[in-house]
């Protein structure tokens, strides 16, 4: 059977190769590969575009050994797996550990930090950030209420989505 | 049919208003006669069997500010109980002011219009937010009818459309902007960039919001029409202290523009659903249905078997909301 995948590369040396790499080494054969370096993501990532053979067994181990690489898996035969999930935090942020927040929220199961924005006010406790996190799909609504006690274990408005 | 109107504020004037303008309208499409038996205000009252003049009711309040003034059968001093005993009447129109602490002394005027066998329309949502299920209660054993749809979202269908116009659907859930004041302060804030106390200055200046604007940016407005609506509609039996409320006074300028760089928008939204009661500061994405600004109201109803409805209307206003008590009025007589 034939998959296609669609896969969030990090626009640095190498990814392609270390993505490609468990799928000839677990058996599997590529069919297509289509990378576009110059098309990027609104976040800096490249999306890859690839088909792969084999029979299902061995497509699953490629799958879970692509996971296990913390390779992002956007797609699988069009079916989206993950989805973005923004949330503004309004409160002082810088003094309550921004580090701390952003690891919080990544031990979420299912839950990657991948996008961080800042903006200071004069009075530091207006201060507003927006963090997106990519997150399982159809896991939504029980994100964004972990997301939510996290804000507000730390005191902070939380704006979550609708 | 006779009414009696409790409350001679904005929206009791609006009833008498809205009432002389479509008195005969309504005589000739549904045989309807609408007569204004009793009208209360903080003065005292007016009362007559035969009919109290909706035009007269209005120039003596806008001249005197006293409804006992009304010629011959102004009374002063009659408490809202005895013009309850004392007029002729079928259909309470409620709409004192709103008091969210114990719902009074709305709840007692309506609850003894029911005991009386007369029916009820109202736009008050204290006494809904804190007794929603006594007063159902109340009405039912009875044998009377509530209506109460301008009590959430003012002029947009929402209870009566649910109830009446999606009967072969289960409400799921609903999530809206249900308080027109809030929505106009972050509407302003996103637009022009100026801060939160700016604006809402500017709104108590023209009357968009309260010289006390604690009910409207603090939530609890949006949280009694939730009350509403979770009792209402997706039949849950619970009072304002069950929802879970944020305002919008902390919200500041550095947020909104964040979100704007997301194509995102704040706005304060109340969601009903069965394991959720929330009103609370929520990103919405620009061109999406609770993009609308100003006052408006809008709320989607998310149902088994039509997928998402939304609806969108006027929240506030004096000819706006009693436009929701007379078609209440129409409903109960036909």
């Amino acid at each position: 059977m034939r998959l296609n995948l669609v896969l969030e590369l990090l626009d640095i040396p190498g990814q392609l190769i270390d993505a490609l790499d468990p799928i000839g080494r677990l058996g599997a054969n590529i069919v297509t590969v289509i990378h576009q370096r110059d098309v990027k993501t609104e976040r800096g990532t490249v999306p890859v575009q690839i088909t792969i053979e084999g029979d299902k067994d061995t497509l699953d181990r490629v799958i879970d050994a692509l996971e296990s690489q913390n390779i992002q898996i956007m797609e699988v035969d069009g079916v989206i797996r993950k989805e973005k999930i923004r949330t503004i935090l309004i409160g002082n942020i810088v003094d309550k550990d921004v580090k701390d927040t952003l690891n919080k929220l990544n031990e979420v199961e299912g839950v990657k930090v991948i996008d961080f924005n800042l903006k200071m006010s004069d009075n530091p406790e207006k201060s507003a950030s927006k963090i997106i996190v990519e997150a399982e799909y159809g896991k939504r609504k029980d994100i964004m209420k972990k997301i939510k006690e996290i804000g507000e274990s730390k005191k902070f408005l939380v704006i979550n989505e609708v | 049919m006779k009414i009696c109107i409790l409350g001679f504020g904005a929206v009791g004037k609006g009833v008498a208003k809205v009432i002389s303008m479509k008195r005969d309208e309504i005589k000739d499409k549904y045989g309807l006669d609408i007569i204004i038996t009793a009208v209360s205000d903080t003065s005292g009252a007016a009362v007559c069997e035969e009919g109290l003049d909706p035009a007269l009711l209005l120039e003596i309040k806008e001249k005197t500010g006293k409804i006992s003034k009304y010629p011959e059968y102004g009374v002063p001093n009659l408490s809202n109980i005895e013009v309850l005993n004392n007029a002729d009447y079928d259909c309470l129109v409620e709409v004192t002011p709103t008091d969210i602490e114990d719902g009074e002394p709305a709840k007692s005027h309506i609850l003894k219009a029911f005991n009386d066998k007369k029916d009820v329309v109202t736009s008050n949502k204290g006494p809904l937010a804190i007794s929603f299920a006594d007063i159902a209660q109340s009405a039912r054993k009875n044998g009377v009818q509530l209506r109460y749809e301008a009590s959430v979202g003012g002029a947009m269908p929402i209870l009566n459309f649910a109830h009446d116009t999606l009967p072969s659907c289960n409400i799921e859930s609903i999530l809206g902007i249900l308080n027109g004041t809030t929505n106009y302060i972050l509407s302003r804030m996103a637009k022009e960039g100026s801060s939160y106390e700016q604006i809402l200055k500017e709104s108590q200046e023209m009357g968009i919001a309260e010289t006390n604007p604690a009910q409207d940016v603090e939530g609890t407005d949006a949280a009694c029409k939730v009350v509403i609506l979770a009792n209402s509609i997706l039949k849950r039996n619970v009072t304002l202290k069950d929802v879970e409320v944020v305002g919008i006074s902390k919200i500041t300028q550095e947020a909104i523009s964040l979100a704007k760089n997301e194509g995102y928008l704040i706005k304060l939204i109340g969601e009903v659903s069965s394991d959720t009661l929330e009103v609370s500061p929520r990103l919405v994405r620009e061109g999406s249905p609770f993009a609308v600004d100003g006052t408006l109201n809008v709320a989607t109803l998310k149902t088994d078997l039509a997928d998402e409805v939304t609806v969108v209307g006027k929240g506030a206003g004096s000819i706006e909301t009693a436009s929701a008590i007379l078609s209440d009025i129409i409903s109960i007589y036909k």
